[in-house]
């Protein structure tokens, strides 16, 4: 285990890799965030969920 | 981006799967609670027209009351859902005893 003074515990990540992670996790949960947009506009056109 | 800190303190190989799953349980129950609240999904999966207006109308009372009568009329004119005209001969109580 090479002690490299960037790793931050508990995880043992660096910030670097922490901002890494969580960019991946940013993005996906953008993808989710357009699929849902756009299956929530197909329900609207097409149930009578707004009337 | 600030937020990214939070994989210092958990572990993404358990932090990934878990915010996952809170939102899959999520999407499951909104999904779960809308199949409960409406018709149209229930009606959509069984193969249904989703909302037609047959859906919408009321079920037609069979017996309708007549508000107000005047003292000693026999007949009373009704009129049929279907726009006829028919006529509804009273009789009062007593008379209806007395003729069983």
């Amino acid at each position: 285990m090479s002690n490299d003074p960037d790793k931050v515990w508990p995880t043992g990540l660096t910030l670097k890799e922490a901002e890494e992670v969580h960019s991946y996790l940013i993005d996906g949960t953008r993808v989710f965030g357009v699929i849902a947009l756009i299956a929530h506009l197909l329900v609207a056109v097409s149930t009578p969920w707004l009337g | 981006m600030n937020n990214a800190k939070m994989w210092l303190v958990v572990k993404p190989t358990v932090g990934v799967p878990l915010f996952l799953t809170a939102v899959a349980v999520g999407s499951f129950a909104v999904h779960v609670a809308v199949l409960s609240n409406t018709t149209w999904v229930s009606d959509f999966l069984s193969g249904k027209p989703i909302g037609g207006v047959a859906a919408l109308e009321a079920p037609v009372p069979q017996v309708a009351n007549a508000a107000y009568v005047p003292q000693g009329a026999q007949e009373v004119l009704v009129v049929m859902p279907d726009g006829t005209t028919a006529r509804a001969i009273l009789q009062m109580p007593e008379t209806v005893a007395a003729l069983e």
